[in-house]
């Protein structure tokens, strides 16, 4: 069977003197879900739209189904995008937006109403194909814009933050509907988004991108579980990492000892194969499902924000050095605002990074 | 406070707001607008009173060979501007708005400079360029027919050159409303369309083209008003002549109230001049937007 993945090898992107995608090789497989997740800034959308043909490409290769399409036409790329302002043609109605690519390719009447009914129907878009985008509401358009994709049965689907124009519970209902529309289609999809909960739930293989770089990628909880470098440890995770400085005061058989700044009374024992060497400067991570109230030694917090959504609640305090902490609770109710707690990390929950942000294996 | 009590002090502040337009607009719109009905009835001189004539002044003017023929002249310059500034401004807007930053505000200005040129100057400088011994455009014309012509005073020539300098004085203005007609198309929607496998030519007859519709619908409306009261720059450039050749309505009307000093018979002028303008506005506005619906 042909792959119709994408594949980009050395690709670089420069707008005059600046560098924007300084060198990516990625690989997503026929049929994946791929999301490219980053803050903004990172170069995730121009990335997509190299993809889509919107943007030359400076330097490198880019691969669609076997071929290679680094300087081919937006629309002889096998790619169909959805944008996040929709970009639904107002003049037209539903069925005419959805039909457009057919009726420039010149299709047959019967095989255009027949293609866009049947994305109609995937969409529930059937009583709107008559109306205009204007007299629709938000995730109507979204549905718009999504069939017009189907239609072209393109070998590539491109999100470009499609979701972000909708309030929040509507998000999390297409986010269900961009899951299920990827298993009953079976295409491949590549999704760029800014909110690291889309881009765990949807992706089958995440590509989190920094300055330019692919700084990881790996399926959601391979990243969650073991991230390469701090920025994807702070990014990936809701609500983030804990960070606290530390310096290394001894070495155990398979571990080394920590103390964090500001604690004096407290060390921590972390297994690592890696070990740095007595007086080093590090860093470590411990998200905030880790931490957890104990009566003896440990980090004393106090909390002055307590986020109670029912199931959990997050507590946000300081160290007494002043750092930031977040810890998770289940339950609620806790009552924990205003006072001093005491935490611990759970063994073999922290993870090491260098004072420059690499981890510490 | 009660609500009636409110009601009247915004009342009072809303008199207050709009009191200055209305008196100004009454005093020096309305006042005379009346006046121009009531003096179209008698056989007023320019100054002072006339006595009732009825519709004596439209049935002389129904008669007056020089009405029709200025008449068929302002169609004729209708039919040599409105179009023709239309596709040419949509042409210029189209190539503007390709450029970028500093380079789209000078061509911008540029284009627009004429614009803010009073008509006596604008006149003066084409008089010149098109001055039968010096003028340097006269090579120009020489190399198309042979010799110079002294268009201003050629029946065949002088419209379609009051047509040019007309064009050449107001493009920049529908120019800049195009444009800004343009800029409010999303450039995502000619990205989907590429992507859809649309070439240039189709972007701009399916997407560009509707899209702009309001806008060069606006265009044509308010170019046809325009230069339906044609006059300065025949005054200016042939003073309706030769022959007639370039005699418009409103001359006529100006040579009736200020030369010969008939107030009633040039005040039927006016109104019959208004009473079309307004009927093919609305007509050409109507067919526009319908046209734009389809």
């Amino acid at each position: 069977m042909e792959d119709t993945g994408v594949h980009l090898r050395g690709v670089k992107k420069k707008f005059g003197a600046i560098d924007v995608i300084r060198g990516v090789d990625l690989d997503v497989g026929k049929g994946q879900f791929a999301v490219f997740v980053g803050p903004s800034g990172c170069g995730k959308s121009t990335l997509l739209r190299m993809i889509a043909g919107l943007e030359d490409t400076t330097e490198g290769k880019i691969e669609i189904s076997g071929r290679d399409v680094t300087h081919a036409d937006p629309a002889d790329r096998g790619v169909a995008m959805v944008f996040q302002s929709y970009a639904l043609y107002p003049h037209l109605s539903v069925f005419e937006n959805m039909a457009f690519s057919l009726r420039l390719a010149k299709r047959p009447k019967a095989e255009i109403t027949e293609k866009v009914r049947a994305a109609a129907g995937i969409l529930q878009l059937v009583d709107h194909l008559d109306k205009k985008p204007a007299q629709l509401s938000g995730g109507q358009r979204q549905r718009v814009a999504i069939g017009r994709a189907i239609v072209r049965a393109p070998d590539v689907f491109l999100f470009d933050e499609p979701l972000s124009n909708l309030d929040a519970e509507l998000r999390v209902q297409m986010r269900l509907e961009l899951a299920r529309l990827h298993k009953a289609l079976g295409a491949t999809m590549i999704y760029v988004t800014h909110d690291q909960v889309e881009a765990m739930t949807l992706a089958d293989t995440i590509f989190v991108l920094q300055g330019g770089y692919v700084q990881q990628s790996g399926a959601p909880l391979d990243l969650y579980d073991d991230p390469s470098n701090r920025f994807v440890a702070g990014f990936i995770g809701s609500p983030s990492m804990n960070f606290f400085d530390a310096t290394v005061v001894d070495h155990s058989a398979a571990a080394v000892v920590a103390q964090l700044d500001g604690q004096p009374d407290l060390v921590l024992e972390v297994p690592v194969s890696d070990r740095p060497e007595t007086g080093t400067r590090i860093v470590l991570g411990i998200r905030p499902e880790h931490l957890n109230v104990t009566a003896s030694n440990g980090l004393r917090v106090t909390v002055d924000v307590a986020e109670e959504l029912g199931g959990v609640s997050y507590q946000h305090g300081t160290l007494e050095g002043g750092d930031a902490v977040i810890f998770q609770q289940a339950g609620a109710r806790h009552g924990m605002h205003g006072t001093v707690q005491t935490v611990m990390p759970e063994p073999g929950r922290i993870f090491v990074f260098s004072a420059d942000g690499a981890r510490i294996r | 406070m009660s609500i009636a009590n409110r009601r009247r002090r915004e009342l009072r502040a809303a008199i207050l707001l709009i009191a200055p337009f209305v008196i100004v607009f009454a005093v020096f719109f309305l006042y005379p607008t009346y006046k121009v009905v009531a003096l179209s009835f008698t056989n007023a001189p320019l100054i002072g009173e006339g006595d009732w004539v009825g519709l004596a002044n439209y049935t002389k003017l129904l008669s007056d060979k020089l009405f029709f023929t200025s008449l068929w002249n302002n169609l004729y310059f209708v039919l040599l501007t409105v179009i023709p500034t239309t596709v040419i401004a949509l042409l210029i807007a189209l190539t503007v708005s390709k450029l970028r930053g500093r380079m789209q505000a000078l061509a911008l200005t540029l284009f627009f400079l004429p614009y803010v040129l009073p008509v006596s100057v604008v006149t003066m400088i084409w008089s010149w360029m098109l001055d039968f011994q010096f003028g340097v455009l006269q090579p120009l014309i020489m190399a198309v027919t042979g010799k110079a012509v002294p268009v201003f005073k050629n029946p065949h020539w002088v419209m379609p050159m009051i047509a040019v300098v007309t064009i050449w004085w107001t493009n920049g203005f529908n120019v800049l409303l195009l444009i800004a007609g343009l800029r409010n198309i999303s450039p995502d929607l000619y990205e989907a369309a590429a992507l859809d496998g649309a070439t240039p030519w189709q972007r701009f007859w399916r997407i560009t083209w509707p899209l702009l519709w309001p806008v060069t619908a606006l265009v044509l409306t308010l170019q046809l008003i325009l230069q339906l009261k044609l006059f300065d720059q025949v005054y200016l450039l042939s003073n309706g002549g030769p022959f007639n050749q370039s005699y418009v309505v409103l001359m006529q009307m100006y040579r009736e109230a200020f030369q010969l000093n008939h107030g009633g018979y040039a005040s039927a002028i006016a109104m019959v001049l208004f009473l079309v303008i307004v009927i093919v506005s609305v007509l050409q506005f109507q067919l526009l937007r319908m046209g734009g619906r389809k």
